[in-house]
């Protein structure tokens, strides 16, 4: 049996959306972008994982079924996100984020 | 401290730092190789925690899946995949605003209780009894919606379109 407290756990959770936040912010290559909103969403996904394992009442069984469906959708979305890149690259050349205005006004 | 806890501290260091790493060196390949290892890492953290199902699920679909989908997207939009990033420039501000993030999330950490308590382990039937039962029609519902999403996603990269 594996003895752990919760409060380390959240610390990591916190300090990787921290670095998601981080990279969302300063990165202007798409697919960085969409790396910094994985190792967030992750962080996030951790967190539901944590209170199914440390949890308050009797069983916290619906916080793994909520990660299982959450790593599901990233994986959705990535491939969402990717295909946004190939448009954006067919479209402009570049996946700067930064040059696709299009959009704007 | 116990095994477990150094485990834990080792495993928490490797994330932070590989995904810090991922974010930072300026070859988009060097990117993909670190968050490759950050993927695992996460997924020996679930194994830490008795969750043995999302753990290969982690392996399976972000180690595997979603790396290699990335991968695939570098190297369709350059020519050489080495190449390097132009440098951007770090200003103070995002790197304030994470911070800020970061000791907003974990200003809530004091009110926990501190003490070790056993990790609850689940066996992956009651976990499938949990996700299929009950809530199967909401589940199959989500995929169609993914379904519908992964539709636009080759409606967006289709041949021919201006």
């Amino acid at each position: 049996m594996t003895d752990l407290s919760l409060p380390g756990f959240l610390a990591l959770s916190a300090a990787l959306f921290g670095i998601g936040v981080f990279g969302i912010l300063t990165r202007r290559n798409f697919i960085l972008l969409l790396i910094s909103i994985e190792i967030a969403m992750n962080a996030v996904i951790l967190n539901f994982v944590y209170f199914a394992a440390f949890p308050a009442g009797t069983s916290g069984l619906s916080g793994q079924s909520i990660a299982v469906v959450l790593v599901g959708f990233a994986a959705t979305e990535v491939a969402v996100g990717l295909a946004i890149v190939l448009a954006l690259n067919r479209l402009k050349g570049t996946i700067n984020v930064a040059r696709a205005t299009e959009l704007k006004e | 401290m116990s095994l477990e806890e150094l485990a834990f501290l080792a495993l928490a260091l490797v994330a932070i730092g590989t995904a810090t790493a991922a974010l930072l060196v300026r070859e988009l390949v060097h990117t993909i190789l670190w968050i490759a290892i950050f993927f695992v890492d996460l997924s020996a953290i679930y194994f830490l925690l008795s969750a043995p199902f999302l753990g290969v699920l982690q392996l399976g679909v972000y180690a595997g899946a979603v790396t290699i989908l990335l991968l695939f997207g570098i190297m369709t939009t350059r020519k050489r995949i080495f190449s390097r990033e132009a440098v951007t420039g770090i200003g103070p501000v995002p790197v304030a605003l994470a911070v800020v993030t970061f000791i907003f999330l974990a200003s809530a950490l004091g009110e926990l209780p501190q003490s070790t308590t056993a990790v609850q382990s689940y066996d992956p039937t009651a976990l499938s009894q949990n996700l299929f039962g009950p809530n199967g029609p909401w589940l199959l519902l989500l995929g169609l919606i993914m379904l519908a999403g992964v539709a636009g996603a080759i409606y967006l990269v289709r041949e021919g379109r201006e």
